[in-house]
């Protein structure tokens, strides 16, 4: 019995292996013939236009700018763009699916990629985007996009919404503590902390409200460095990365003296700052229209630049989330290239009503001196935001967000954790960097 | 109970998306694929454990070690086939229901479910229907599908189930929104940056109730069908 199971059980064992190996191989015959048989529709439908079809997430606001744009295009090519709507995960589960088949088949024309993903689909799937620089000048766009959104010299992506940040503060509070705007304007994140203290021991209120799971902050005050996780040519950067060092000093001392708001989801972020529990909000500025949502509040805030690290080439500037448009290298593409061109691309105008209708601020730079932009938001005291944050947006330190920012920060989450209850710092740095290569090399 | 606002929120609900279609979609691909399931799973099952046939064991072990193999590992060459499969055949190409349904109506699960508690179905039978001059075809449909009842009860609720809260295939092979199936409707109400917490709750809960439904109804069947498979 026992001789006749063993030689079952081998057996068993040769066909799954020859299984594996027949699957091995069949792999790259056809790699690079992504282009040749078309998904997307690219057709023409029974009046003559291309037809053109874009994915992209959340109705209120990307999908809304699509379909401003659509209205607004008027290019030569007659296009009719048929817009689905996914979420964000679920297009990037979509497209890594799609495109690791070679196929093409049901991808679409256009497609919208968060800035910090964008160069894991570039490196990944060279051939499957179409290089759209030459309908567009990428020098009207925010300096700090084009690295996401370029590869080897070709610009891919065409930028679109910022998410420049902003030091988002309560006046009476601040005042209370006895800090004028101008004791918060283009200061550092020390400073950032000895303010938090005193707004702590003077008004009771904790400083910001933050996720453990969320690393955000640590982003936003290392890319005012200009640094990143990686650096250009992708290799990890945890160990000697002075920046990332000093945002995590800071980190530790705001969670130790007990000046944040420990929140475990969004909706009680939001509610940390609604309820008028927190003293500030440094964020990106997709952050204002939840602000402005307590109405009980309003006059009582106003923006400041968001603090830099004290180091030499630091800007007063950052960036949190952002996303841009990215055309796939199939049928209709030269279609898809014009119709993004010709709106989010060049049209300072459909900028305005952009701003107005949907509340995106693109990072089209000569949109900045539409009428739009100068709303002065009483909201903020008259403050004008908008105006204000565009400006910021041109400083914002570029960085090469490489291939596995989401990645790097799971492993670093996990780490800070024990970096908050007495790790060394060191140790910490080496032993995420130790993790980052074993998993990402 | 229902709170306050349940009204509100299915107004909100059939004025943001279009539940119907989705609805009728992932009936079309569940109730499809449960009658696939059932019929293939069966007929697998039944000829595993009544035939005999050389290397017949052998064959079987192999389609256990399929379970072994996590979808998302034959995911992308399954893409890739429904992909070549466009070009020659659009009807049951990316993007149909077809699609959607063709990969999941057979899995080893349900032969090996249908073997074992064939195991208790009395060999008897076949001799006699045999003996009467019963066509093989004929056993299996009527002397085998009647005595089996509990057990197809049983399986059609686990397949159904199955086909119904499948999220991963279908968000891949579907594109339009006119194809969408119920999860997919309902991740995408989670998408925006300000999600209405009310809508997608009143999304789930009548996502749910088809299930319960068909649990309800064939719950004596699906107990006895499962104890079934346990004493086989």
């Amino acid at each position: 019995m026992g001789n006749k199971l063993s030689k079952k059980f081998w057996l068993l064992i040769v066909a799954l292996l020859t299984a594996m190996v027949l699957a091995a191989c069949g792999g790259d015959s056809e790699e690079g013939s992504s282009d040749a048989d078309g998904g997307g529709d690219g057709g023409t439908t029974d009046d003559g236009a291309t037809k053109i079809t874009a994915w992209a997430w959340d109705p209120n606001f990307n999908i809304a700018a699509l379909n401003l744009a659509n209205e607004s295009y008027n290019g030569e090519t007659e296009i009719e763009l048929e817009i689905i709507e996914n979420a964000q995960d679920d297009i990037v589960q979509k497209l890594n699916t799609g495109l690791s088949s070679g196929t093409m088949k049901g991808m679409p024309n256009i497609v919208l990629i968060e800035d910090q993903r964008a160069q894991s689909f570039l490196q990944s799937y060279p051939d499957a985007f179409y290089p759209i620089g030459d309908y567009f000048n990428t020098e009207d766009f925010a300096e700090y996009k084009i690295p996401p959104t370029s590869l080897d010299g070709k610009q891919y992506g065409l930028p679109f919404d910022t998410g420049a940040t902003g030091f988002f503060y309560r006046t009476d509070y601040l005042e209370e503590a006895g800090y004028t705007h101008d004791d918060l304007v283009d200061i550092t994140w020390a400073q950032f902390v000895d303010i938090a203290k005193d707004v702590k021991e003077k008004t009771g209120h904790p400083m910001l409200a933050l996720d453990p799971n969320d690393l955000g902050i640590l982003r936003v005050m290392m890319q005012t460095t200009g640094t990143w996780y990686t650096t250009e040519d992708g290799t990890i950067n945890l160990v000697d990365n002075e920046p990332l060092k000093v945002a995590l000093q800071h980190y530790k001392e705001l969670m130790d003296n007990d000046l944040v708001k420990l929140v475990s989801d969004w909706s009680q972020y939001l509610a940390a700052f609604n309820s008028g529990d927190v003293a500030s909000v440094p964020a990106g500025n997709w952050i204002a229209p939840s602000i402005e949502a307590e109405e009980s509040q309003k006059g009582l805030w106003a923006v400041a630049p968001t603090p830099r690290l004290d180091m030499e080439g630091a800007a007063n500037a950052s960036n949190q989330g952002g996303s841009s448009w990215y055309v796939l290298n199939i049928d209709g593409k030269e279609a898809a290239a014009e119709f993004l061109g010709n709106t989010f691309g060049s049209n300072s105008d459909f900028y305005q009503s952009l701003l107005t209708d949907v509340g995106a601020i693109g990072t089209y730079k000569p949109a900045s001196e539409g009428e739009a932009y100068q709303y002065e938001n009483e909201y903020f005291g008259g403050q004008q935001v908008i105006y204000e944050i565009s400006q910021w947006m041109e400083e914002i330190p570029q960085v090469d967000y490489g291939m596995n920012t989401y990645g790097i920060e799971d492993i670093l989450s996990a780490e800070i954790q024990q970096y908050l209850s007495g790790k060394s710092l060191e140790d910490v740095l080496a032993d995420a960097q130790a993790q980052a290569e074993a998993q990402f090399k | 109970m229902p709170g306050t606002h349940l009204v509100e929120n299915l107004k909100n609900l059939f004025a943001t998306v279009d539940i119907g279609t989705a609805l009728m979609n992932s009936f079309i691909i569940a109730i499809i694929t449960t009658f696939l399931t059932l019929l293939i799973g069966s007929l697998a099952g039944y000829g595993f454990e009544i035939y005999r046939t050389k290397g017949k064991d052998m064959v079987f072990n192999i389609l256990l070690l399929s379970m072994m193999i996590p979808f998302a590992a034959i995911m992308i060459p399954l893409y890739r086939f429904f992909g070549q499969v466009s070009s020659v055949s659009p009807l049951i190409g990316i993007d149909t229901l077809a699609a959607a349904i063709l990969p999941t109506i057979i899995t080893a699960f349900f032969i090996f479910f249908f073997r074992q508690n064939t195991k208790m179905f009395a060999k008897e039978l076949v001799e006699a229907g045999r003996i009467d001059g019963l066509s093989e075809l004929g056993i299996f449909f009527r002397i085998y599908l009647p005595t089996m009842k509990t057990t197809y009860a049983a399986a059609a609720i686990i397949a159904f189930m199955n086909s119904w809260n499948n999220y991963l295939w279908p968000l891949v092979v579907l594109q339009s929104p006119e194809n969408q199936t119920i999860p997919l409707l309902i991740s995408n109400l989670g998408a925006g940056y300000t999600p209405d917490y009310g809508v997608i709750m009143t999304a789930i809960v009548i996502a749910t109730l088809p299930t319960a439904i068909v649990f309800f109804l064939m719950q004596r069947h699906f107990v006895a069908g499962m104890m079934g498979s346990v004493k086989g």
